[in-house]
């Protein structure tokens, strides 16, 4: 496992976003990995307002742009957090605050998946079931341990 | 294209300043007349330039701190008396965003509901009267850092106080030398961002042409979140940088940061009271290529403004 860690940390490219004094390294990967979040979790949370009745006489067939939103800044993120990963991948490798963090990404991930397809099910739907609301209730709250464990990454493991 | 911080910053607190104390005066003097004449638009006008100028106070604020420190070794300059203008202003800062708000509140319910909710607005009379009141109070301490000839025995006061007893010294130590304050405001602040982020990314979709089958009506009515994620990021935001001003002060991205934030709340003010969308009561508005435009400036502003502020510890000298 560390032989793994220490051999995807010596690649040239890891090296290079840890490494290098360009803007384009480590600055603008972190930028664009913040900005995905924004947008996936700012997407997320709108849907989860009007599954909540924020909204309530918008057909849910309305919200199909957030899927297409969440999927590439899920991408993005993915991408972004695979370099970052990468350029310490023995520090983040062995941290324990890291793995809860991804562990809480996917769980956020997975609400948006019985959502989805709660929305494609209902598209002119104005009342929403009592499940759908509380899984909007969880995507709120697993996003916000997601964002919360994630920030505090810079404090008790990179810190 | 001439850096940011090449512009005189102390001087553009010079020219700002007077936009809190002048422009609470017009909106107060708006506000008294639309009562007096019971004028609805007149109304909705004052609470209008109300929250302009709480978006102004942001700029206003935030350079003051770099023209103390183009005075602070100049002689004759007395430190207390730079702090209690600090501190003064500070409130008539918070005083001022809360009134904007209030202001924003009513215009966002007339906007949905026709009329404001009966009683707010006077309220909202009241607070701005407050808000100028402590704006004034802080101008005038902030014109004796330079006028010493108008200063009064009052300045010998305050330079008695010992500089760990000034409200901005004493949020700063919290902040940081507590374990906790600086992340949790760090997470809020990113929470904050997220909310504000997709409740714009939803409204502006709507006038690019996503979602074109609903009104208009029915996103702005998530404009609230949006303006709670704000919120949230203003008043950390301040406390970032109240406790450790000179992590920004020579900083230019966290200028063009301040830019873009006041663009995005210049458009945010557009988006919550105009018009055209609300015309058509059938629901289906098209938007024209001038609020496409204005849409795209906005997110782009959004955009720009998290651009600066995660890039602050590699273009500035952040932590």
């Amino acid at each position: 496992m560390i032989g793994l860690l220490n051999w995807l940390e010596s690649l040239s490219l890891s090296v290079w976003v840890h490494e290098s004094p360009s803007i384009w390294a480590q600055p603008t990967v972190l930028t664009l990995h913040t900005m995905g979040m924004g947008v996936l979790v700012g997407a997320s949370w709108v849907l989860d307002l009007r599954l909540l009745g924020i909204g309530r006489d918008v057909p849910l067939s309305a919200f199909r742009w957030v899927f297409r939103a969440v999927a590439i800044s899920l991408i993005v993120n993915l991408v972004t957090g695979v370099l970052l990963f990468m350029a310490r991948a023995t520090l983040w490798g062995t941290a324990f605050p890291f793995l809860i963090k991804i562990l809480l990404v996917i769980a956020s991930a997975a609400t948006l998946l019985p959502i989805r397809s709660y929305v494609l099910r209902n598209p002119d739907q104005r009342e929403v079931s009592g499940n759908a609301r509380l899984l909007a209730i969880a995507s709120i709250l697993a996003w916000s341990a997601a964002i919360t464990s994630g920030r505090l990454l810079a404090y008790t493991v990179a810190g | 294209m001439p850096s940011i911080t090449s512009v005189n910053i102390a001087h553009l607190h010079l020219l700002l300043n007077h936009v809190p104390t002048v422009g609470a005066v017009v909106a107060v003097g708006l506000l008294v007349m639309a009562f007096v004449r019971r004028s609805e638009p007149l109304k909705y006008v004052a609470l209008e330039v109300l929250f302009a100028v709480a978006v102004v106070t942001l700029p206003a604020y935030m350079t003051g701190a770099a023209a103390y420190q183009k005075v602070r070794k100049m002689p004759g300059i007395s430190d207390a008396a730079v702090r209690i203008h600090q501190d003064v202003a500070l409130w008539g800062f918070t005083w001022m965003e809360f009134t904007g708000f209030l202001a924003w509140v009513a215009l966002w319910q007339a906007r949905r509901l026709g009329r404001a909710a009966r009683g707010l607005v006077p309220v909202v009379l009241v607070l701005s009267i407050v808000s100028l009141a402590v704006m004034t109070r802080a101008a005038t301490l902030g014109g004796d850092i330079r006028h010493p000839e108008v200063s009064t025995e009052e300045s010998a006061a305050f330079a008695k106080i010992a500089p760990e007893d000034f409200m901005a010294a004493k949020i700063s130590d919290v902040m940081v030398n507590s374990p906790w304050a600086w992340p949790a405001s760090e997470t809020v602040h990113f929470l904050g961002l997220s909310l504000s982020f997709g409740v714009l990314l939803a409204i502006n979709l709507r006038i690019l042409g996503a979602m074109k089958q609903i009104p208009f009506a029915d996103v702005h009515r998530l404009l609230p979140w949006g303006l709670l994620g704000f919120g949230a990021n203003l008043i950390t935001g301040m406390l970032f940088w109240v406790a450790q001003p000179r992590q920004y002060i020579d900083s230019a991205p966290f200028y063009w940061k301040i830019v873009f934030l006041t663009i995005a709340g210049a458009n945010f003010l557009y988006l919550t009271v105009f018009r055209r969308a609300w015309a058509d009561t059938g629901g289906a508005w098209t938007a024209s290529g001038a609020d496409k435009a204005m849409a795209f400036v906005s997110l782009f502003a959004w955009f720009a403004a998290l651009y600066c502020g995660r890039m602050l510890p590699f273009l500035g000298h952040a932590f």
